[in-house]
């Protein structure tokens, strides 16, 4: 502990200092408020200097650093605790720190009176403490463990008005399907571990895998490490979790959405890169999928009318972005997109926060007719994250964008970059169709009085919520161009095992007119959404209101949710669930009840021959020994 | 070779005394005064936590092998020895048995019936588990063993709820079936060693057939399988907990279904190898079936003790797939199963005593809102659940993930369903904590209050101690594990 090495000792103090906040909160500090949500905001803001610290001290070094100490023994199977300490997950750790800091301070307004409000910093605290272990964990085993409590952390806050039957609801299905990515992800390391005996993740990455297991076992890992991915991730056929977690409180859906919980599964598949590109197939597979990912849930972010679906939809989207990226063997590309991704999209959702919490509903066209474009600074904000999302110069969005473009132009099959580009388009209509709705509202009701009411008590809440919005729209702002330091940054202790090079000179490859084309569709986008919604008269309608089957197809989410609960009705709870028990009353405990009055009968059969009446009793005695007697002769 | 330590000071044999002691006391003890035999109980209880906690924490790891041995000869003509010990398999057991028995005696702080007879019964019950978890003669193990079956009867029919005269005889009739199995196969080990003698490791050096031991281990793992709850011989334990009073049902599935695994392990294993080899097959399967069974079954219970009932079949197919793997990872993983399973039920069944003692009801449809009402209480079973669920941070995890590489490793199909299994383990155990605990609050139990520091105590240990070997799990594992390598070193 006390160690006077000062990387080993800030990787401790940003790692234990929210696991302490959690159980001084969850044990002690219950019933002060106050306390409670200082505490926690302390350990994270400590955190964050430490992350920061990090980040500054271990940026020229070339080669992993790393601690570890033995956590579990047995026989064979060592699993560490420790840190690992490179460029990619010093980045991601300022991202969880920087965000989860932010949000914390916001839900100090947010949240004020809630009664959960210390549970709410408590699970925070647990959260950040999951993420950030998950973050610098060296081995596999570690990263799976923090990436289950990730899991937890969020069944809990997505569950957090647990008196709502849809948010219990809501949790437990993100609990038990990103679960059911989790088993795989499970058995792809064991599978990894048998064969290849070290689930570290510098070794794993290393070239010695490809010696030591043969390709088709490294697809068949790695395809299956990827289902974690597909959970954690919300990827197509798992994405359903996630438009559910809007049960939640707001700010824990700006956290939830921008840099931890489903960006664990991206950071995963960047921190296993290397592995992962070991096989061609599982990469193509991860490419497929992003793909269906990013298409499907751009058409449901389409037809939405609850501000937080529309965002929610907009993250499944760009994740599938990034594993799209990431497929095409974009590395920089797809954590850069997380990177500005966690900015913006916290910054959208923490935005929606104060529209949400101010007018008392979800429906953005409510929201627009009570006057929503009134709140300037959140306006204001939630524009320049729509700009960002969409991919508008000079907004960082734009910027990250590109850059999974000209990594999905490098790719030999050029569907995918159709895909891309076709899915820019999307984004660009359903992002601002919701802006324009909130900007241009189609009549205005008056809601003066709502201004007066509480103006005392709202003003310091709104600036406390305010402050977030801002710094999170400066950094979306003027992140974009840091790309080629970031480049240089994320490169830098990079070694690529199997000689996929996708660096800047693949940036020039792809040559101009790929921005271009980028922006016209970007604008095409716009101006649809402009035509539908901003301009004056506009109907407001869609034009896939015309469509109505394809308008309810989307509506209802491709129908995924009816046939998953169709799908555990009929082969769960119908299928196997009623069998065994029918099975275990009527096969099993029948057969022994059956037994035991079978016994009881015979019993009772045999106690005739012991009955009161003395000639009966003789009878039987004669019968017997007659037939003894007859054996005897026979 | 197990090298063997004398005891300098007799504590296992103190040990078992102070139960002996505790039953004698509260015999005399008038039942008028029910604070009083509430108060000896516990202070029994504690001095048995204290003592098994002190040879937990003195256990030489490095050195290994049997520690504070004491063997004397009690019958010449047949060759038995009172003759006990502590390795790192049994320690951890007599470790959970105190502790599942102070907390069994906090939970049942409010008892009101017949205070005196259910003491007196408890300490018999558990003189006898104390008994098994400590003896390494096979004649004692038996007549421990058998001892600890008896009491069940009168406890879950004189304080149990639910169907309790079926429960119970169910439940004996079972066990008594599971002795009648072992017995032979004790006898049968003694004839053909031809050493007459009932001294476990005299006869694990004695060399059976492979015949012999192919019969034998088949009639020992299906008598202590029955009480370990292996699959298709489970039925009697969902049934039993349900009609079992509170810390009865703590003890049954925390405490006495372990005694059916340890024997299979202590026993089965130890002097059988060969037969083990011959049936690990088998074993692995009824294993699976139990794990991914048990899960589907809990996931259609409506009563919150049928639903642990279950998730114990589940769980203890777990330790089953363990002990099959016959590898020292899952053997580790089986022990620590046994040993985290002991304290989540024990949590578990203690929370629902509680939550049935306010309300009256353990039907998950009639509850409802509970976290609102008492959100400590509620607390408890959710972390219980959570422990069931596997999730990480909680011993039962480390126990799991363990079992499961041994697993995939040894019988690949069978461990991969058994990983999915966990899917439906975690859909069944947020099932019911969602149905009990959140939701809008019921009206009915509004007027209950949250749960006293005092009552709540019992859980706050057990939690605490699956939240401590879940966070530093080698303060267990590496005990375990110097045991069980030479052990399966002897394979």
């Amino acid at each position: 502990m006390f160690t006077k090495d000062p990387i080993l000792l800030a990787c401790t103090v940003t790692v234990v200092l929210p696991f302490l906040s959690f159980l001084t909160i969850i044990c002690y500090t219950r019933k002060w408020e106050r306390v409670s949500c200082s505490i926690s905001i302390g350990a994270i803001l400590t955190s964050l200097l430490c992350a920061v610290y990090l980040f500054v001290a271990t940026r020229h070094f070339t080669e992993p650093l790393q601690y570890r100490l033995p956590w579990v023994i047995s026989g064979k199977t060592i699993i560490p605790f420790g840190f690992l300490v490179d460029h990619l997950s010093m980045l991601m750790l300022v991202i969880v720190a920087v965000i989860a800091s932010l949000v914390q301070i916001y839900s100090l307004g947010y949240m004020a009176g809630d009664p959960g409000f210390s549970r709410y910093y408590a699970c925070q605290s647990l959260f950040a403490w999951a993420m950030m272990t998950m973050t610098v964990a060296p081995s596999m085993i570690q990263f799976y463990i923090f990436w289950e409590l990730v899991g937890l952390a969020s069944y809990l806050l997505i569950g957090f008005y647990y008196e709502k039957w849809s948010a219990s609801q809501a949790g437990k299905k993100a609990f038990v399907v990103t679960r059911i990515g989790d088993v795989g992800m499970f058995i792809g390391l064991v599978i990894l571990l048998l064969y290849y005996g070290n689930l570290s993740i510098v070794d794993v990455n290393s070239a010695a895998v490809a010696k030591q297991i043969p390709v088709p076992l490294i697809t068949i890992s790695a395809i299956l490490i990827f289902c974690g991915v597909i959970g954690k991730s919300a990827q197509f056929p798992l994405l359903t979790w996630l438009p559910d977690a809007m049960e939640g409180p707001t700010p824990v859906s700006a956290l939830l959405h921008s840099a931890t919980m489903v960006a664990a599964g991206v950071y995963m598949f960047a921190r296993l890169f290397p592995f992962f590109a070991g096989s061609e197939q599982a990469l193509q597979f991860a490419l497929l999928i992003g793909t269906i990912t990013m298409v499907l849930s751009s058409t449901m972010a389409m037809v939405a009318r609850d501000i937080k679906q529309v965002w929610a939809y907009s993250t499944v989207s760009q994740l599938g972005y990034m594993v799209m990226a990431l497929g095409a063997g974009g590395y920089f590309a797809g954590m850069f997109h997380l990177t500005t991704h966690a900015g913006f999209k916290a910054l959208l959702f923490l935005c929606s926060g104060v529209f949400i919490h101010h007018y008392h509903t979800n429906d953005f066209f409510v929201m627009s007719r009570q006057g929503a474009r009134n709140l300037k600074v959140p306006m204001v904000c939630m524009t320049i994250g729509a700009l960002a999302l969409s991919g508008v110069f000079p907004f960082s969005g734009f910027f990250s964008k590109e850059s999974i473009m000209v990594a999905l132009a490098h790719h030999p099959n050029k569907i995918w970059l159709a895909a891309g580009l076709f899915g820019e388009v999307l984004t660009a209509y359903y992002t601002f169709r919701l802006i324009f709705v909130m900007l241009f509202p189609k009549e205005i009701e008056d809601h003066g009085h709502h201004e007066e009411e509480h103006h005392e008590g709202e003003s310091i809440l709104y600036w406390l919520m305010g402050w977030p919005l801002i710094i999170l729209a400066s950094v979306t702002c003027v992140l974009g161009f840091f790309e080629k330091q970031f480049e240089h940054y994320l490169f830098a202790d990079f070694i690529l095992a199997h000689g996929m090079e996708h660096g800047a000179e693949a940036a020039q490859a792809g040559g101009h007119w790929l921005t271009i084309t980028a922006i016209v569709l970007v604008l095409i986008g716009v101006a649809v959404a402009w035509l539908e919604y901003g301009r004056k008269g506009a109907s407001q309608e869609g034009f896939l209101s015309r469509m109505p089957a394809i308008e309810k197809l989307f509506a209802n989410r491709w129908y995924m949710d009816h046939f998953y609960r169709w799908a555990l009705d009929m082969i769960i709870y119908s299928g196997f669930t009623n069998i065994f028990t029918r099975n275990d009353r009527r096969v099993i405990d029948g057969g022994i009840d059956g037994l035991c009055r079978g016994t009881e009968g015979s019993g009772r059969i045999a106690s005739f021959l012991q009955s009161n009446m003395v000639q009966y009793n003789i009878f039987v005695m004669v019968a017997i020994l007659g037939f003894v007697a007859l054996s005897f002769l026979g | 070779m197990i090298s063997m330590e004398m005891a300098s000071f007799p504590f296992l044999t103190v040990l078992l005394l102070t139960n002996l002691v505790a039953l004698l006391v509260i015999m005399f003890i008038p039942p008028e005064r029910d604070k009083l035999i509430k108060k000896v109980s516990l202070f029994f209880a504690g001095i048995t936590v204290v003592i098994s906690l002190y040879l937990y924490v003195t256990y030489d790891t490095s050195k290994g092998g049997l520690q504070f041995v004491e063997r004397y000869l009690w019958v010449k003509s047949l060759g038995i020895y009172y003759f006990v010990g502590a390795d790192g398999i049994n320690l951890p057991m007599l470790l959970l048995t105190s502790v599942v028995l102070f907390t069994g005696v906090l939970t049942m702080w409010e008892l009101e019936n017949r205070v005196k007879e259910f003491f007196a019964f408890m300490y018999l019950l558990v003189i006898g588990v104390y008994g098994v978890f400590m003896s390494f003669d096979l004649f004692f193990i038996f007549v421990w063993y058998d001892v600890a079956l008896f009491p069940m009867y009168p406890l879950i029919v004189i304080w149990g709820s639910t169907r309790k005269e079926y429960g119970g005889m169910k439940l004996t009739l079972y066990l008594l079936a599971g002795s009648a199995l072992i017995l032979p196969a004790i006898l049968y080990l003694w004839t053909k060693s031809g050493l007459n003698t009932f001294d476990l490791l005299a006869l694990h050096r004695a060399g059976f057939t492979k015949h012999v031991q192919i019969i034998a281990f088949v009639m020992l793992y299906l008598g202590f399988g029955i009480l370990a709850g292996v699959w298709p011989f489970h039925t009697w334990s969902p049934v039993g907990h349900v009609a079992a009073p509170t810390a009865v049902s703590m003890i049954h599935a925390g405490v006495l279904m372990k005694l059916g695994a340890y024997g299979i392990l202590r026993v089965g294993m130890f002097l059988c190898p060969q037969g083990l080899q011959y049936w690990a097959q088998l074993m692995a399967l009824l294993a699976t079936i139990g794990i991914v069974y048990g899960a589907f079954i809990g996931l259609a219970q409506n009563d919150l003790k049928y639903v642990v009932g279950y998730s114990s079949v589940s769980h203890m197919g777990i330790v089953g797939l363990g002990l099959a793997t016959m590898s020292v990872g899952g053997i580790n993983g089986a022990v620590f199963q046994m040993f985290s399973h002991g304290v989540m039920t024990a949590l578990f069944f203690s929370s629902i005593g509680y939550i049935y003692d306010k309300t009256h009801t353990k039907m998950i449809n009639e509850l409802g809102g509970l976290s609102k009402i008492m959100p400590v209480a509620s607390a408890f079973f959710i972390i219980a659940a959570l422990c069931g669920v596997g999730v990480p941070c909680l011993s039962s995890f480390w126990a799991e993930i363990l079992v499961f590489i041994a697993a995939v490793k040894t019988y690949p199909v069978r461990g991969i369903l058994a990983i999915c299994g966990i899917v439906i383990t975690s859909l069944f155990m947020l099932r019911v904590v969602m149905k009990t605990f959140y939701g809008p609050k019921n009206e009915k139990f509004a007027h209950i209050p949250d749960v006293s520091l005092f009552l709540a105590s019992p859980r706050i240990i057990l939690a605490g101690i699956l939240l401590l070997f879940g966070l530093f799990p080698r303060l267990i594992l590496d005990v375990i594990q110097s045991a069980v390598i030479p052990f399966v070193g002897g394979f």
